[in-house]
């Protein structure tokens, strides 16, 4: 699992590329909260290159979106691939985290 | 065709990979719909670290045992190990997935996946051992 950090119209886009599981997701945990700075105020993942992701992924997704509402910073996910969004959709978790189509989309949605 | 692959393993989170490429060898030769390579991986990494963790973690003495049965129309997956009974169908409570970010509790999403993906799930203990035998259907692949 890699993560690559980008910045456009201030939001925060962070690109992970691989598989998260259950193997390796602390360490997406620790990725994600260095990438993130306090003052961060929109925060987009973009799951285009992810390959897999399991419940104990979704467990750091909830716990980011949790930290980001405490701090009122805009969260979002795009890109995600058919059994990807699958997961997302069973967990419920895409009534509480926006989820767009494409990086161009959700930046659009979330930047200014 | 007919394609039957089995798999005995210490358990050690580190053997998950081991079913894995088991999952990929399989899912290639019998040719399972788009998805469902994902979904029966995903199964397995719930189900295996939960034998793993709340069994005999990291206890050499221990294995369990993983079956992977692939026919023309259905994949049947039987899952053995030696831990504590522990019965998915109805020791693992419903998932909250209605709340908002704030009130959901964080975790429990697993078996509730597994539950969610495959078609059938039958639980037993037999000889002090834990046996699940899950049934995914490729027509819901």
């Amino acid at each position: 699992m890699e993560i690559s950090v980008d910045r456009a119209n201030e939001v925060l886009i962070a690109k992970v590329e691989g598989r998260i599981d259950g193997a390796n997701a602390r360490e997406f945990e620790d990725a994600l909260n260095g990438a993130i700075a306090e003052d961060d105020s929109k925060v987009l993942l973009d799951f285009g290159a992810l390959s897999y992701i399991s419940s104990a992924g979704l467990r750091v997704i909830l716990l980011i979106a949790r930290l980001l509402q405490k701090r009122n910073a805009a969260f979002a996910l795009c890109s995600l691939s058919d059994p990807i969004r699958e997961v997302f959709e069973i967990s419920g978790f895409d009534k509480i985290i926006s989820i767009h189509d494409t990086q161009a989309e959700a930046v659009d949605k979330i930047g200014q | 065709m007919r394609r039957k692959l089995s798999l005995r393993l210490p358990t050690r989170l580190d053997q998950l990979e081991r079913i894995y490429e088991a999952v990929d060898e399989l899912g290639e030769s019998e040719e399972w719909p788009p998805g469902m390579v994902y979904q029966v991986k995903l199964v397995l990494e719930e189900l295996g670290v939960n034998i793993v963790t709340h069994g005999h973690a990291n206890d050499p003495e221990h294995e369990f045992e993983v079956v992977l049965d692939s026919d023309s129309e259905t994949l049947t997956i039987e899952l053995r190990d030696e831990g504590p009974a522990f019965n998915p169908l109805t020791d693992s409570p419903e998932p909250d997935i209605e709340s908002g970010v704030e009130d959901r509790p964080v975790g429990g999403l697993g078996i509730y996946l597994v539950r969610t993906m495959m078609d059938e799930l039958s639980y037993r203990r037999e000889n002090d051992k834990n046996v699940l035998t899950i049934v995914k259907r490729k027509e819901n692949g």
